[in-house]
């Protein structure tokens, strides 16, 4: 499956020269921090499982993107099983079983050294089925292997994607409504 | 039937106050011990909020109905009358529910005790209040 996914890249490869290709490892994750009013939670989907590319093409000073990350909602670990299942459920895993954060630019073309650089951009987050455009921060650098390190920040709240926070006990014990989105896309220039 | 439902529904009242005044209080409080509520076998979206606030009138009034059928079982002070209903409750309904609740779902051993615990305080105050109001 990887190798016709790898043959099609190359074929993208060669069609569109001048735009840099960016595939991501499978040692990406995503990791959500939130808070109750009685305890904080801290939720991460440990890798990635698929085989996806971005696409950087220069526009001016910054950067068009282009680019899907689909990220499994069954991925997503709690480290307790409770609260794990919790959080699938608010997030209606099983009427959406991914997140899409979905790559559009960068203010700013990074130049990719082993200083990390701070640069800003705007994403789609899908969420259970719900999109919305937010403005990202970012830490880019590359490590001596050439790998891009991209981490991303967001804080997002879940009533922006029409969930509900969840509560129990006829609301004594509440999820605060914000969440605090880092991801780490571990990036091969192709 | 009219004492019944008066008594019930003032015990319904005062329970109401010290049901979740208490728990409101010990979470905040105790916050370690209500963090296995994020569960999903517990509602989380609200909408059965209402229901769970009226527990304490279902509570009351069904109490209410069994102190006056056998309320001349129960002999003493107030607070031994109180006592009594309040075991009789715990090993009757509570012991058996919590029983089959631990043995059936996801919750801890914790976390039925203190259900048990919580009911049995409940019960013995609903005790107190109905032997004052209904003798």
């Amino acid at each position: 499956m990887y190798r016709f996914e790898l043959l099609w890249i190359g074929l993208l490869l060669l069609l569109s020269p001048g735009k840099d290709r960016w595939v991501i490892a499978d040692a990406s994750n995503l990791v959500v921090n939130g808070s109750t009013n009685i305890n904080k939670f801290s939720c991460e989907i440990p890798s990635y499982d698929r085989l996806d590319t971005l696409t950087i093409t220069r526009n001016g000073k910054g950067a068009l993107l282009s680019g899907n990350v689909g990220l499994n909602v069954q991925s997503f670990d709690c480290h307790n099983s409770m609260m794990t299942r919790d959080l699938r459920k608010t997030l209606h895993q099983k009427e959406y079983p991914r997140l899409f954060i979905q790559f559009l630019s960068l203010n700013e073309l990074p130049g990719l050294t082993a200083k990390a650089q701070s640069v800003t951009g705007l994403v789609n987050i899908q969420l259970a089925g719900v999109t919305k455009r937010l403005e990202v921060s970012y830490q880019i650098s590359a490590d001596a292997d050439r790998t891009i390190h991209l981490l991303g920040f967001k804080t997002i709240k879940f009533t922006d994607f029409n969930l509900v926070p969840p509560s129990k006990l006829g609301g004594m014990i509440k999820t605060n409504d914000e969440l605090t989105v880092t991801f780490h896309l571990r990036i091969r220039t192709i | 039937m009219k004492k019944i439902l008066i008594s019930g529904l003032l015990t319904g009242c005062i329970l109401f106050v010290l049901s979740y005044g208490g728990l409101f209080l010990s979470v905040r409080f105790f916050p370690a011990l209500f963090a296995e509520y994020n569960n999903p076998l517990f509602n989380s979206d609200g909408n059965r909020d209402l229901l769970f606030y009226l527990h304490a009138f279902v509570f009351s009034l069904a109490l209410s109905w069994f102190w006056d059928r056998f309320k001349s079982l129960f002999h003493g002070s107030l607070l031994v009358r109180g006592l009594e209903l309040g075991l009789v409750y715990t090993l009757v309904a509570l012991l058996p529910v919590m029983w089959i609740s631990f043995s059936a779902l996801d919750v801890t051993l914790v976390m039925v005790f203190s259900w048990l615990i919580y009911g049995f305080i409940q019960a013995t105050i609903a005790g107190v209040v109905l032997a004052l109001l209904n003798p």
